[in-house]
């Protein structure tokens, strides 16, 4: 790979001196003067038609400027894929589940507004709800939608080859079951937002969001202002993991309370309103076969998802696609079959999280692959190597791995864990366990179906040549794509790191689909790229023009700009520029003509120079029903290997150690690499372990706190040995591709093969708490008696 | 989550601080640490128009030692404190590990003994570990004051014996025969920021270093509405030659005095089973740590 000297190395993120000093402004840090304070009326009842709204006594109180209802807000359908728009800001005839939206106020303080909420009187007609999936599924289950009889949300049926026939030709096929739980994300910040609707008619929201883009869109589209006339602004984000991957009731609820009064209005989810309002991992249940051959050659794999979408779409229809088409890689079949359902429920509405619709399935299918291994006298890791895709592959659903260090990951974590040392050779009580996984590297298409550019980029660059502005939409939300752009541009201007800023997360920079489906370091990272060299080739035609040389002789690095490898001669240039800048502090010098001497030449000739980028993938994907759902430019891969050791005793899990190895193509930070990588570890272990949002008989969650839903404590986690795989991506820029969100799909299996391996039990149900464990250990013990 | 409004005291004596709470009655409440309180007036479960805070009161965050027989324990030492001590570590042993199980850092650092014990949930890690040990709760009024055994102090979930104008002002524990180990066990989903499924606390005296088991105290947290003492388990130990064995079957008895319940946490069929395993353990561990007694 290449000669960088900004690229593909530790560089420190560039917000971390702001996030550091607490400088970093999150959209609940924004004041503005006249702000009002908003809150939502959620519903207390799963499901219940609504037969009156009363907001005469709230719209009374003192301090209160605005009640809302789905009168003032309208029935403007919206949702995520324009194929499924089911929700509407404010319930109006039902409400579906706990915490339905139904009216939002406006008062001069949080406290009046809570009040106020208090004084909204609604007349319910409770209804029958269903909670589980397979019992909405019944005939005669309560049915939440009219639309979808059967609580039926999505369907989807795709086959690749004969896979029966290919089954019945297999000498092994094995059967799996497995079911997750429904997960919270469990971000840091709670959502949060302000919106300023000003007398122009233009409303700008600051607003906690990993998609600005599509927030503008949604909201433009429910409050029915031009979309020209919505801005997005996201500030710095505490995390967002997918759950704040579409437009919010918080977004549009602030956005029409300040069209409605005129003044600027805030609200901030309670972290149990983060839990109701969800739109988080949803739980899945997987069925699945796999037919192999005696060599362990894998053939067909047949695979069922049900899965519980609560009340509403959400980003579930692309989920329910994701569970089918992410499944057959890295390993080569001949035919895949999949049925996925969708299923309504009176919750809330589950959506993407991390690994977007392949965690639970992944999770099933690798064990899936341990547990034929086993059948077969295979080493788990041998059976996959037999299997696995290399660069240039193409999965039985026609998904294309570019590249793909499937291989490499692989032989690094046997290495890096020991593993032939330690498989089946540890004592009863300690396992070792292994899995892989792959996911997309940027969405292949836009949520809504358009020939949009997935990123534009603009850089600009100071009059005085010394510095490069990067202005993007895309949304920094922690995982350091700021930093990315920076690099990028950095690198391809052959400038420091420290002459590049960035302007992020604002639909008025640029159009960026924003952070979901790990696209941005390469589709972000495309535009930054194709802008900065647009840049550099205006430098050097007025260079050529100026000093009269070829612009072929003209090259950029280390911020110094060479002429046939040489100095050439610039003393006009530096003269002027001095004159120029007569007692400024830091005047050019060295024998090389420096790159902002260079820019300021070209600002003389041309006026502020501007470079501009633009990114889509090409066309991709087979021509089936769904086939665009899986796709991307490139793929990323990885393979753990996680040692575990089981208290027999009383079932309790410690994990010792994760040996990671994860394709990233080129990593343009290391540092930012790994931390991806770790950080999809630890939610990985979480859900494995400890996480899942419960409820009771009505409907409520019982656990809506980060003190009862449990997440991972740094005690929690083991030592992570990182390696960082690094193929070259060719639809890359620079030969990137993701990490976000691949990581952490061999993450759970990995942890339920080296339960496995140390009980000799096998788990097919989230999360493996002590007693889970425990009381299947005992039912073990208690067969092997009989 | 906003707190509501209070005004806030900060007396500098005891006296002071108990005529506050005598005269401000049912709308006050202490807070030590306010790692309890303050969480339930942002729920709006507790909304007191006055907190006195503990803060200023002289000797509250004190460990004292009392010459060959005891302890004295301020109600306002912090978790924090209590595991590290030296002394608690050495001969209150219970204690020191509870301490150190409750919450996680930040937590311990602010959390009191005095909270932990007034607070009085189920699953709380100091009732258990106080428990086992010979633990008295000095109260006082602005006209009383009397000392209550810790056992007869917890009355229910979040319910003890005192009184809205009592202050607990001090707690003593009594320094261990001899011979003595204890230990504390927790069993949560986390390794750290759990509440407990099951919590048990042992005390083991030996009449020496190879003989028999002349006194044993086993407490249980979150298998009733209040932690209890294990009475059978104990009285089947005294007089016994310890063993891995005879643990086992005081574990077995310890079940008997439990009644969990199932909540999200937990099944009452696993908590049943993991009090004999713990209680079991807790007194492998104890023993060891008897044998180690130095004078
Ligand atoms: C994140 C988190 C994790 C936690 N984890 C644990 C855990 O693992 N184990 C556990 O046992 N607890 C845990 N707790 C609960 C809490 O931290 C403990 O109960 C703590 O010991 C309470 O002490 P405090 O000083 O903070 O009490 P405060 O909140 O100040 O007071 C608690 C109650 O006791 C009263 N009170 C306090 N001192 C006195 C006194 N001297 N006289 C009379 N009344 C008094 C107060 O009026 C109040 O009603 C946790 C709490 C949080 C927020």
């Amino acid at each position: 790979m290449g000669d960088y000297r900004v690229l593909n190395t530790r560089a420190p993120r560039i917000d971390g001196p702001a996030k550091a000093t607490g400088q970093a402004k999150y959209a609940d840090d924004f004041k503005m003067p006249g702000t009002l304070y908003a809150a939502i009326l959620q519903s207390p009842i799963a499901h219940a038609r609504i037969l009156h709204i009363d907001t005469s006594k709230a719209k009374k109180l003192p301090g209160v400027k605005a009640v809302v209802t789905s009168r003032e807000a309208g029935l403007i359908k919206y949702g995520v894929s324009p194929a499924r728009y089911d929700e509407t800001l404010f319930a109006h005839d039902k409400v579906r589940y706990v915490g339905d939206e139904i009216a939002a106020v406006a008062a001069f303080d949080q406290d009046t507004a809570q009040e106020a909420l208090s004084l909204i009187k609604v007349d319910y007609e409770e209804l029958p709800a269903v909670f589980d999936m397979f019992e909405a599924m019944k005939e005669g289950a309560p049915q939440i939608h009219n639309e979808f009889p059967g609580n039926m949300n999505a369907e989807v049926h795709q086959e690749f080859g004969d896979t029966d026939a290919a089954l019945a030709a297999c000498d092994l096929v094995i059967d799996h079951t497995f079911l997750n739980k429904r997960q919270d994300a469990a971000f840091i910040e709670p959502h949060s937002c302000l919106a300023v609707y000003e007398p122009s008619g233009r409303l700008t929201l600051y607003t906690s969001t990993q998609v600005p883009h599509y927030v503008m869109r949604t909201v433009a589209m429910t409050l029915q202002i031009p979309v020209g006339n919505v801005r997005v602004v996201k500030p710095y984000v505490g995390g967002g993991f997918g759950p704040k991957c579409e437009a919010t009731p918080l977004e549009m609820s602030c956005g029409l309370l300040s069209k409605v009064t005129g003044h600027p209005v805030k609200m901030s989810y309670s972290r149990e309103q983060v839990f109701l309002h969800s739109r988080a991992r949803h739980q899945f249940y997987a069925e699945m076969s796999l037919g192999v051959m005696k060599d362990g050659t894998m053939v067909a794999l047949k695979n069922k998802a049900v899965l519980d979408g609560g009340a509403y779409t959400s980003f579930g229809i692309a989920t329910v696609y994701y569970s089918g088409s992410l499944l057959g890689g890295p390993y080569k079949l001949k035919s895949m079959k999949y049925d996925g359902y969708r299923v309504y429920t009176n919750k809330p509405a589950c959506g993407a999280q991390r690994g977007h619709g392949g965690v639970a399935h992944r999770a099933c299918f690798e064990q899936l692959i341990d547990m034929t291994a086993e059948k077969l006298g295979m080493d788990p890791i041998d059976m996959r190597l037999k299997n696995i895709m290399m660069t240039g592959d193409m999965t039985v659903n026609e998904l294309d791995m570019s590249s793909l260090g499937m291989k490499e990951c692989i032989e690094a974590i046997r290495k890096g864990s020991d593993w032939n040392n330690k498989k089946g050779k540890l004592p009863k009580g300690k396992g070792i366990g292994m899995a892989c996984g792959f996911f997309v590297s940027g969405a292949g298409y836009p949520i809504y179906r358009s020939d949009t550019y997935h990123s534009t980029v603009v850089i600009k660059l100071s009059e005085d040549g010394g510095m490069a502005n990067v202005l993007t939409g895309s949304a920094e939300i922690g995982q350091g794509s700021d930093t990315t752009m920076a690099m990028i541009a950095a690198e391809t201007l052959g400038i420091s790191l420290d002459n590049v800023r960035v302007y992020s997360g604002d639909t008025d920079y640029s159009v960026d689909l924003g952070a979901y489906s790990s696209r941005q370091t390469l589709m972000t990272g495309h535009a930054t790229k194709e802008a900065a060299e647009e840049i550099k080739s205006k430098i050097a035609l007025y260079l050529s023009q100026e000093l009269n040389v070829p612009i072929a002789s003209i090259t950029f690095g280390d911020g110094i700009v060479k002429f046939d490898g040489g100095p050439g001669n610039f003393d006009k240039l530096r003269t002027n520029y001095i004159k120029e800048h007569r007692g400024w502090t830091d005047p050019p010098s060295g024998e090389y003509l420096t790159f902002r001497e260079a820019a300021r030449l070209a600002y003389l000739r041309a006026g502020t120079i501007v470079g501009t980028g633009k990114y889509k993938p090409p066309k991709l994907g087979g021509s089936y029903k769904g086939a665009a759902v899986g796709t991307s430019p490139a793929y990323g891969c990885s393979a753990q290997i996680v040692e575990v050791s089981v208290d027999l005793d009383t079932g309790q899990i410690t994990v010792d150690g994760m040996t990671d190895a994860h394709d990233c193509g080129l990593a343009i930070n290391k540092m930012s690499v790994e931390g991806q990588m770790q950080g999809s570890l630890s939610m990985g272990l979480g859900e494995c372990l400890f996480e899942e949002v419960k409820f009771d008989s009505r409907g409520r969650i019982i656990n809506p706190s980060l003190g009862e839903y449990k997440i991972p404590t740094a005690l929690d986690m083991p030592k992570v040995k990182s390696i960082i795989v690094e193929s070259n991506e060719p639809n890359g820029p620079y030969g990137a591709k993701e990490v976000g969100e691949g990581a952490i799909m061999p993450t759970i299996p990995a942890i339920l093969n080296a339960i496995y391996d140390a009980t000799g039990v096998r788990i097919n149900e989230l999360p493996v708490t002590s007693e889970r464990l425990f009381m299947a250990l005992k039912k073990n013990a208690e067969g092997a008696k009989i | 989550m906003l707190l509501p409004k209070f005004d806030y005291h900060e007396p500098a004596t005891l006296e002071e601080a108990l005529r506050l709470l005598s005269e401000m009655g049912g709308n006050a409440r202490i807070i030590a640490g306010g790692t309890d309180l303050l969480v339930r007036m942002k729920l709006k479960v507790e909304k007191p128009s006055q907190l006195i805070s503990l803060r200023k009161i002289p000797g509250f965050d004190a460990i004292i030692r009392r010459e060959n027989h005891g302890v004295t324990i301020g109600p306002a030492v912090t978790a924090a404190e209590l595991s590290k001590n030296e002394l608690i570590l050495d001969r209150f042993t219970p204690i020191a590990l509870a301490a150190g199980r409750l919450g996680a850092p930040v937590v311990r650092n602010r959390a009191t003994i005095g909270g932990n014990l007034v607070n009085a949930r189920p699953a709380a890690d100091l009732p258990p570990a106080c428990m086992v040990l010979d633990t008295k709760l000095k109260l006082k009024s602005a006209t009383t004051e009397r000392e209550i055994e810790v056992g007869e102090f917890f009355r229910g979930p979040g319910e003890t014996t005192i009184e809205p104008n009592e202050l607990l002002v001090s707690i003593f524990v009594e320094t261990p025969a001899p011979w003595t180990g204890g230990a504390y066990i927790k069993l949560g989903a986390r390794k750290t920021l759990e509440i407990s499924m099951v919590n048990v606390a042992v005390l083991l005296t030996l009449q020496d270093q190879e003989g028999i088991i002349v006194d044993a105290k086993i407490a249980l947290g979150a298998v009733a509405p209040t932690p209890v003492r294990a009475f059978a388990a104990e009285e089947y130990l005294i007089g016994r030659q310890p063993s891995t064995e005879v643990f086992h079957e005081a574990g077995a008895i310890g079940v008997g005095m439990c009644e969990p319940i199932t909540d999200h946490r937990g099944s009452m069929e696993y908590r049943c089973l993991m009090i004999e395993t713990l209680t079991s353990r807790a007194l492998n561990q104890a023993y060891q740590n008897a044998l180690a007694w130095k004078p």
